[in-house]
């Protein structure tokens, strides 16, 4: 279990680590916090001759806000997301879904930009910025190209992401006044899920729902939206039989995954019961800021 | 008197504070790193290998294949009996021109590091011819199947019959028919294995360091295969992390290292890593069981009929077949039956081959019987508890004689009230308590198991102990420490019959180098064995004190008495001598007894030491155990949450109660992994498709229950003199038969649940359409 050998590079900046990508080739790789490819390189499964290193790149590592919109920097720990305020409070349903990525070790290491392009299909943070129609900011030596959410995740471990390119930053509309939850099952806690439900909810004035958004993951390549639940549960007051009833437009026909150890059916159980747990506890948090 | 003192383990300030030494921090000048080169095919011919390039890579020392080990070396012996010849399916160190599991080690790469090995691994050209791989044994023993090895697929065919099984399944007034299937898992200890060799070839001394578990049977092997002198090897134990009864066997590395060491004259080093150790360590349970068990209509059990296979994997490693042996052994359990009948296959295929873990053959004998029985109870509408109690061996008929043998020993359960414990076990948790049987759309139930667990097996122990000039106490063990507390409990034993503090006794042990034989750690054996040993060794000290003290101040020894460390003639309050004052007398080249005229010979100038050799016995000791559970499901997913675990059982006497309480919680959350979590899956091509930490699923703090324990000492053996039971594999012997019989409480019904692990898929198709 020792990586095959490869060239290492440290850039300071941006620019430095740009020019690298693009002078090394396709021979290249970067490292973010390297929870997933420094197993994937320990095991010989990924064997890149070059890798950049973007740890010591202090430009990539910041969250700000300009006017409404959230600037996540791509290396931005996940601990550090999680642990902030700021993310707390504008877009909660990513501080809900970074509590169910890893453990405290590998969220202390892991970045957001790691987890959006390493592309695992049972990863949080794909359905969390599908959930909020975030924009992904990929920069080359070309210049800049912003990928919306839904084309950005293409299939397992398959991004948008281009030869050259790297995720620089994640731009998200804040979010404040909404509830949000993710719910899933995994065997253990910390591990990849089964299935996974990420839902926001925002509310009239009279309680009834005004938005609402519903995504499901691990069942399938690339995280599934429901607009067809969330559709029908707007202008309602939900409830246990209001949200089961709206959960039956759920089309299973989209799952996919069918292993030995989880098959297909036991998704198509599970998955809608996470949906109702998350859009009941989005619903019960909504309720809460009305307060 | 420390005995039974509920004391923290001397050993963990060392571990605390980082202190522990293991084989990967040990080092030596011009020390080279070894790597096993393994099969990446299940199962085919290996044509030819080309090391040449690999050769050439800088840094690498050599490269050892089949054609470098002498041809007349014979493969991995079993070390102990087996129920038929099981030699065909013996594995050589490496694999001669087949290869049977992926994993098979097929080359050694020696080279200046571990990564440079493993480049050297990918220049290494081996031409395979790949066979078709086996991976399940109902497969193999088709009549059209591969064979695997030339002796054919199935390796053993045995079983027993006792009293008259088919007139009472007839007479039967009800029965129940199950299969059981208890999934491929085994031993993660938190180190991996790893060996450091080295050899002084002006002295022919082999050092080998990264032993454990049997180290003098091995460094035995070892000498055999080597063509060495017992004396010229050593095997030395350092801090082991874990071993669960996989880690410390005589595996091919403990070969292949010695050998590389021996060939370059350099220290030669392998460490597993962990990739390595799922697929090298031995697998184990991987066992099926269709078991039929009938009654009477008082609920009277008058018949176990059972059918076990268990798939051995590739080779016939060590162990033989003794984790299917004594789940054949003992399936009946607690249980007063008469007419038991079982027949048991053992396997091959293309798999890792499987040798013991903790509760060998027991966790799965315990499932099966256990989750039948309440199927049974079920049956007859009768209180699950109710059952047991009608069936459980009463104490008038003990020592109670099962019939059956276990590498060549017959299973004789010694001691023990049973009825006794089952109630005190039932009132100590409050088994007839009501509960809430639904919080929040979970279901609740509670379940229990019965079982007994053998412990104290092997034929022999010994031990040395040692006194030195200022009174410092050494206990030379030959039983070996991998984490269990050896340490603490051996000093304990000594310390209460020679009176000398806990902390004046160092503990080594492990070690072939300083007692000539040892028997060494599995079986819950080193407390009742060891223990004796002690005892007996602990007398003789004293003893010999008493009577150097009585001839150098002539006071009759029945006038003196050891304690504080000192011999003391009664009434008196100063003491006479303290025990280094004796061990200098005692010294051989003490002037004071060279009295003349001079006598070459000294006798009793043999220091202030005393080796003790005891024999075990035959049928070992064994434990009554009750595990109860209350576990909450959720009906619409299939997740679980075990609440609460409790543990009951009578241990005879507990030497320190704080390690029985640590082996019953450590061990009940191993049985929880193996109950919920681990399974070593193979994909129908053979290859191990759990080979990280990311697939092999290892329970953890989310996983554990609060888990309390009542131990009780009620009944003392007689087979050995302390009156202790072993401890170490009631923790997770029970655990997936309790939890089993909670999961079906809490559905109301008792259909499925009969296949481990419980995966939420698997408990949500247990779930009765109605409750969902
Ligand atoms: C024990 C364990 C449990 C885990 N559990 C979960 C879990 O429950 N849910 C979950 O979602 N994840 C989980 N993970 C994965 C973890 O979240 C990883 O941190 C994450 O997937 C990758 O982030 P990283 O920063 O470590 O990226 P790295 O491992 O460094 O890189 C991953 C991949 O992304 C590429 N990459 C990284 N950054 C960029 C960038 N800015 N631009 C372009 N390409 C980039 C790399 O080249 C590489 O291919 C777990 C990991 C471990 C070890």
């Amino acid at each position: 279990m020792k990586p095959a050998p490869f060239e290492y590079f440290a850039p300071r900046t941006l620019d430095e680590a740009l020019d690298l990508l693009e002078s090394e080739g396709s021979e290249a790789r970067v490292i973010a916090g390297g929870q997933s490819l420094v197993p994937m390189l320990a095991l010989r499964l990924a064997r890149p001759e070059v890798l950049i290193d973007l740890n010591r790149i202090p430009e990539l590592s910041r969250i700000r806000q300009e006017g409404s919109t959230i600037h996540i920097g791509a290396m931005t720990r996940q601990a550090h997301a999680l642990a902030s305020s700021l993310v707390f409070e504008q877009l909660p349903l990513l501080h809900y879904g970074l509590q169910n990525v890893g453990h405290p070790p590998t969220r202390a290491r892991g970045t957001l930009g790691g987890s959006l392009s390493h592309a695992d299909p049972a990863a949080e943070t794909p359905a969390v910025m599908l959930a909020y129609k975030a924009d992904m900011v990929l920069k080359s030596k070309q210049g800049e190209r912003i990928i919306p959410a839904d084309e950005f995740t293409l299939g397992t471990f398959d991004t948008a992401i281009e030869p050259g390119e790297i995720l620089a930053e994640i731009r998200v509309q804040a979010k404040p006044n909404e509830g949000a939850a993710l719910v899933e099952l995994s065997r253990r806690k910390g591990d990849f899920a089964m299935a996974s439900a990420a839902a926001r909810v925002s509310l009239a004035a009279d309680g009834t729902c005004a938005e609402a958004h519903l995504i499901v993951g691990a069942v399938a390549p690339v995280p599934l939206r429901f607009d067809a639940v969330t559709d029908a549960l707007k202008g309602q007051k939900f409830s246990e039989a209001v949200v089961r009833e709206a959960l039956e437009l759920m089309d299973l026909e989209l799952f996919e995954f069918d292993n030995e150890d989880i098959s297909l059916e036991y998704r198509r159980k599970i998955g809608p019961v996470m949906a109702e747990r998350a859009l009941l506890q989005a619903f019960k948090r909504a309720e809460g800021m009305q307060k | 008197m420390t005995i039974g003192a509920r004391i923290p383990r001397v050993e963990d300030a060392r571990f605390l504070r980082g202190e522990g030494r293991y084989v990967a921090d040990l080092a030596m000048p011009f020390m080279v790193e070894a790597y096993v080169l393994r099969s990446p095919y299940p199962h085919a011919i290996i044509r030819s290998i080309d090391a040449s390039e690999a050769l050439k890579l800088e840094g690498v020392e050599a490269v050892f294949t089949a054609a470098d080990v002498p041809a007349d070396l014979g493969p991995i012996v079993c070390r102990i009996p087996t129920h038929g010849d099981l030699s065909p399916y013996l594995q050589h160190p490496l694999a001669q021109d087949r290869v049977r599991y992926v994993g098979e080690p097929i080359a050694v790469i020696v080279a200046k590091s571990r990564a440079i090995c493993e480049d050297a691994a990918e220049l290494v050209e081996i031409d395979f011819d790949p066979l078709p791989a086996i991976t399940s044994p109902y497969r193999a023993i088709e009549p059209n199947a591969e064979p695997i090895h030339e002796a054919g697929n199935l390796a053993g065919d045995w079983g027993f019959d006792l009293g008259n099984v088919e007139e009472a399944l007839k007479s039967a007034a009800y029965t129940v028919q199950e299969s059981f299937s208890v999934q491929r898992h085994t031993a993660m200890p938190m180190e991996t294995r790893g060996l450091l060799a080295s050899y002084d070839r002006g002295r022919n001394l082999l050092e080998v360091h990264g032993a454990t578990k049997v180290v003098h049977t091995n460094r035995n092997m070892l000498a055999g295969m080597l063509g060495m002198s017992e004396q010229d090897i050593r095997l030395v134990e350092p801090d082991v992390g874990g071993s669960f009864g996989a880690r410390g066997e005589f595996y091919p590395e403990d070969f292949l290292i010695p050998f590389a060491a021996k060939r370059l004259c350099k220290p030669v080093r392998w460490i597993e890593d962990r990739v390595e150790h799922f697929g090298a360590i031995n697998h184990s349970r991987d066992s099926d069981f269709v078991v039929t068990v009938a009654a009477d209509e008082n609920g009277i059990i008058t018949a176990f009929d059972v059918k076990l296979v268990t798939d051995m994997g590739g080779y016939i490693r060590t162990h033989g077949d003794v984790v299917p042996s004594h789940a054949a052994a003992c399936f009946p359990g607690p249980y007063k039956v008469r007419n038991y009948r079982i027949n048991t296959k053992t396997v091959m295929t293309n798999k890792t081959p499987t040798g013991t873990y903790r509760a060998p053959g027991m966790f799965e004998a315990n499932f099966a019987r256990e989750r039948a029985i309440d199927r049974l109870a079920d049956k007859m509408g009768l209180e699950r508890a109710e059952l047991r109690r009608r069936n459980l061996i009463p104490a008038e008929m003990m020592p109670w004689h099962v019939g059956t043998e276990s590498v060549k020993r017959p299973t004789i359960f010694d001691s023990g009230d049973y009825p006794a414990v089952f109630e005190k076990a039932l009132a100590g948790y409050g088994w007839d308590a009501p509960f809430e049987r639904e919080e929040n759309g979970w279901l609740r139930g509670r379940g229990l198991c019965a079982f007994v667990e053998p412990s104290g097996l092997g034929a022999f122990e010994g031990v040395r102990l040692e006194v030195d000039q200022r009174g410092n106490v050494t206990i030379f063990s030959g039983s070996s420490n991998q984490g269990q507390g050896h340490e603490t409990v051996l000093a304990q034993i000594v310390s209460s019959i020679i009176d000398v503090p806990v902390e004046k006794i160092a503990v080594r042990h492990g070690d072939t180098g300083i007692i000539t034989f040892g028997g060494g750690t599995y079986a819950s054996r080193t407390a009742v064995l060891c223990g004796e040993a002690l005892y007996n060794a602990s007398h003789g000290i004293r003893d010999k004190a008493l009577k150097t003290a009585s001839a150098k101040f002539n006071i009759p020894v029945e006038e003196l008495e050891l304690r504080e460390g000192a011999v003391w003639q009664a009434g008196k309050n100063e003491p006479l001598i303290t025990l280094g004052g004796i061990a200098r007398i005692l010294m051989p080249g003490n002037p004071e007894f060279l009295k003349p005229p001079s006598d070459k010979n000294i006798p009793d100038h043999d220091g202030l030491v005393v080796t003790s050799y005891i024999r075990g016995v035959p049928g070992g000791t064994w434990a009554f155990a009750v595990h109860i559970a209350d576990v909450l499901v959720d009906p619409r997913t299939g997740e679980t949450k075990v609440e609460k675990y409790f543990v009951a059982c009578d241990v005879g006497r507990q030497l320190n109660p704080l390690i029985v309480e640590g082996q019953l919680i450590g061990g009940v959350a191993q049985g929880l992994g193996g109950t919920f979590l681990e399974e070593l899956t193979y994909s129908e091509d053979g290859q191990l498709t759990t080979g990280t930490f990311a697939d092999y699923m290892m329970p953890n703090v989310y996983n554990m229950p609060p888990v309390s324990t009542l131990v009780l000492e009620d009944v003392k053996p007689e087979g050995n003199v302390l009156g202790v039971k072993g401890v170490g594999e009631i923790g997770p012997s029970g655990v997936a038969a309790a939890i089993g019989n909670a999961i079906a409480d809490a559905l109301k019904s008792n259909t499925g649940l009969n296949i481990l692990p419980f995966t939420p898929e698997r408990v949500l198709s247990a779930v009765p359409t109605v409750t969902r």
